[in-house]
């Protein structure tokens, strides 16, 4: 239903405006900043303008060691990639492979199990790092990129998701498959994944920015340079021997870090939306 | 085409009672049986029990011969047709045709040529290339028909193919459904719960009710010697009326014949007489008399119905007069027969018993 007043009209575009005004500012900054010179950064105000140095600040991190890290950025950007890919399709697969045992096969325990992923929810990585962090450091993972993706690639919540959507599937259309001869995987393949496009991609956007948003852990499990990623980094670049940090180069950093996940979104926007939306299938 | 076998079958859900007692029932080649019941008599629960979604917790379903309890649906070789149609919404009706002919590894010129056939058939060669969701209703209807019908089946299975399409386009439907099973002579189980689909539609009726049939026969011969009230009441429409009288209270216009047996009648009996065999006459001629409760114009003939107030009955009239009866007049009424008599536990009285102190008995 849309309610056809003017004045709403008005006040709605108003609010979006605030709104999408308060959201821009900080990536604004970041950008106007990034282009300063590094002595304008340190006159006390903050310039609303770009500055003289253009792209040389990302240049230089893309091809040099970054301070206090010793990769070029090109390499943490590369090892967020492969962490946020790998820990958004191993969720996808998990989550999915799960939901589907847990709508459509009776098994012993079903609900106990649907209960016990339903729980791993409300435990962050923060509070089992430290089990987690001995479980990868037994199995000699530990600053490698399975150890990197692997504590991450099951997701309680992609789980639920993909249970809720497939609940609402007409159980119709499985005993439809099962007569006309489709065994489970069969089912699977032909008509669960693709009546799951849409969601799927919703949660892959999700997933891919969650993964490349880590921190705690990758920062915990990572020590050398060749498997630290962009936002680790970022807080590495602010540390400073003589107390004035690079504030050019770390908000270059930012910036960069920012691309692919806006890429991701960019490109997925239209099955995004119509994931997270549509309910007519 | 198969010869199907229901053998005792029993279905029983872990800690409660039994759904299904006891099914027995023989379907010939080429005939369609329809089971009709209310909602909740395990009619739907049979049907799938005989597709394979549903295990057999007892008793065998044999196809020509064959015991096939253990198999999967799809080797049992059966057809359905679903009440939501169960179209997979992401394929064109061509793959939806096609599906379970993929699925069985025929070649693809094959596939091509017996959609093309199966499409022809059913008047959906237009619609090939559309998404489920493109589509009517009927059209839906009609693209599950396909995908049972292409595969050629021994058995096609109907789940209240119809309750989801208009009045209009079910009448239409049905003679198209029945038309199509005899031209192809396919072995059918068609479950519904509207008795003029299954009236016009069956070679043979079953009617279930809580889980047990209550009776098997021909269309006509249910409608003519319903063997339970509950068959009597649910098979014709408008349905019969019923009036309970003790034995020793007989109304006079009950028709008395000889006695067959000397065992005595005992207890209430329900006096089944249909609509169509109730006429409206004048106070004296009447048999009885009642208040006109409602009047519905049908066209070419009225139902009335009339409060009777000694009963506290209210009894269905078939009014053919071309002038309305007014509502709230004081009427009588005249019985014709077939009058249909059934025992205090529903079951029709096949003997003729005696009534006390004569040696009549009462027809039935």
């Amino acid at each position: 239903m849309r309610y056809h007043r003017p004045n709403l009209d008005v006040l709605a575009h108003t609010i979006l405006i605030i709104g999408a005004l308060i959201f821009m500012l900080p990536v604004v900054l970041a950008v106007l900043a990034s282009t300063q010179t590094p002595g304008a950064l340190f006159s006390g105000t903050l310039p609303l303008w770009f500055g003289g140095s253009g792209l040389e600040h990302y240049l230089t991190l893309l091809s040099e060691p970054v301070r206090g890290v010793g990769v070029p950025a090109w390499q943490l950007m590369l090892n967020s990639l492969l962490m946020a890919l790998g820990i958004a399709i191993g969720k996808l697969v998990f989550a999915i492979l799960a939901a589907y045992a847990l709508v459509f096969f009776r098994f012993p325990f079903r609900r106990c199990c649907f209960w016990l992923i339903f729980v791993t929810l409300m435990l962050p990585i923060e509070v089992r790092i430290v089990p987690t962090y001995g479980v990868v450091a037994d199995l000699g993972l530990l600053d490698s990129y399975p150890g990197l993706v692997l504590p991450l690639i099951a997701s309680a919540t992609a789980t639920f998701l993909f249970r809720q959507f497939f609940m609402t599937l007409p159980p119709e259309l499985m005993e439809a498959a099962r007569v006309d001869g489709a065994g489970p995987w069969r089912f699977f393949i032909d008509i669960l994944l693709p009546l799951s496009r849409t969601n799927i991609a919703a949660l892959f956007v999700i997933m891919f920015i969650y993964g490349w948003n880590q921190y705690l852990w990758p920062l915990v499990a990572m020590s050398s340079a060749d498997h630290a990623t962009v936002v680790m980094s970022l807080k590495r670049l602010t540390i400073s021997m003589d107390g004035t940090p690079p504030w050019h180069l770390a908000t270059a950093m930012t910036v960069l870090a920012l691309l692919p996940p806006v890429v991701v979104i960019v490109l997925m926007q239209r099955w995004f939306i119509k994931g997270l939306v549509d309910t007519e299938k | 085409m198969a010869r199907l076998e229901l053998r005792r079958l029993r279905k029983r859900y872990s800690g409660s009672t039994d759904v299904l007692h006891d099914i027995d029932l023989s379907i010939d080649d080429g005939e369609m049986i329809v089971v009709v019941g209310p909602s909740g008599c395990g009619k739907s629960t049979l049907l799938r029990m005989v597709a394979g979604l549903e295990a057999i917790s007892s008793g065998e379903l044999v196809i020509d011969g064959e015991c096939v309890n253990d198999q999967e649906p799809a080797e049992r070789d059966i057809a359905m047709v679903f009440q939501n149609y169960a179209l997979y919404p992401h394929m064109s009706v061509f793959d939806n045709l096609a599906y379970s002919l993929k699925n069985r590894g025929t070649p693809k010129a094959e596939i091509a040529q017996r959609v093309e056939a199966t499409a022809q058939l059913l008047d959906i060669g237009a619609l090939l290339e559309r998404k489920p969701r493109q589509l009517s209703g009927g059209q839906r209807q009609r693209v599950a028909m396909g995908r049972a019908v292409i595969r050629k089946p021994r058995v096609f299975l109907f789940d209240e193919p119809l309750s989801n399409l208009d009045a209009s386009l079910r009448v239409q439907m049905r003679q198209e459904i029945r038309a199509l099973q005899q031209r192809l002579n396919i072995t059918s189980l068609y479950v519904t719960h509207d008795q003029t689909e299954a009236m016009t539609m069956a070679d043979r009726l079953v009617v279930m009710n809580a889980g047990r049939v209550e009776q098997v026969g021909t269309p006509m011969a249910l409608f003519r010697k319903p063997a339970t009230r509950f068959v009597a009441g649910f098979i014709g429409s408008p349905a019969m009326n019923f009036l309970t009288f003790s034995v020793n209270t007989l109304p006079d216009w009950l028709p008395r014949v000889p006695a067959e047996t000397n065992e005595p009648l005992k207890g209430e009996l329900s006096v089944g007489i249909r609509p169509e065999h109730i006429a409206l006459t004048t106070l004296e001629d009447g048999h009885i008399e009642g208040c006109i409760e409602l009047v519905e114009p049908l066209g070419s003939e009225s139902l009335v119905h009339v409060r009777i107030g000694g009963h506290d009955a209210r009894l269905v009239v078939r009014h053919g007069g071309m002038e309305l009866p007014e509502v709230g007049q004081v009427t009588g009424l005249n019985f014709q027969g077939p009058f249909h008599l059934f025992d205090r536990h529903g079951q029709r009285l096949s003997t003729r018993l005696r009534l006390a102190d004569t040696n009549c008995s009462m027809e039935s």
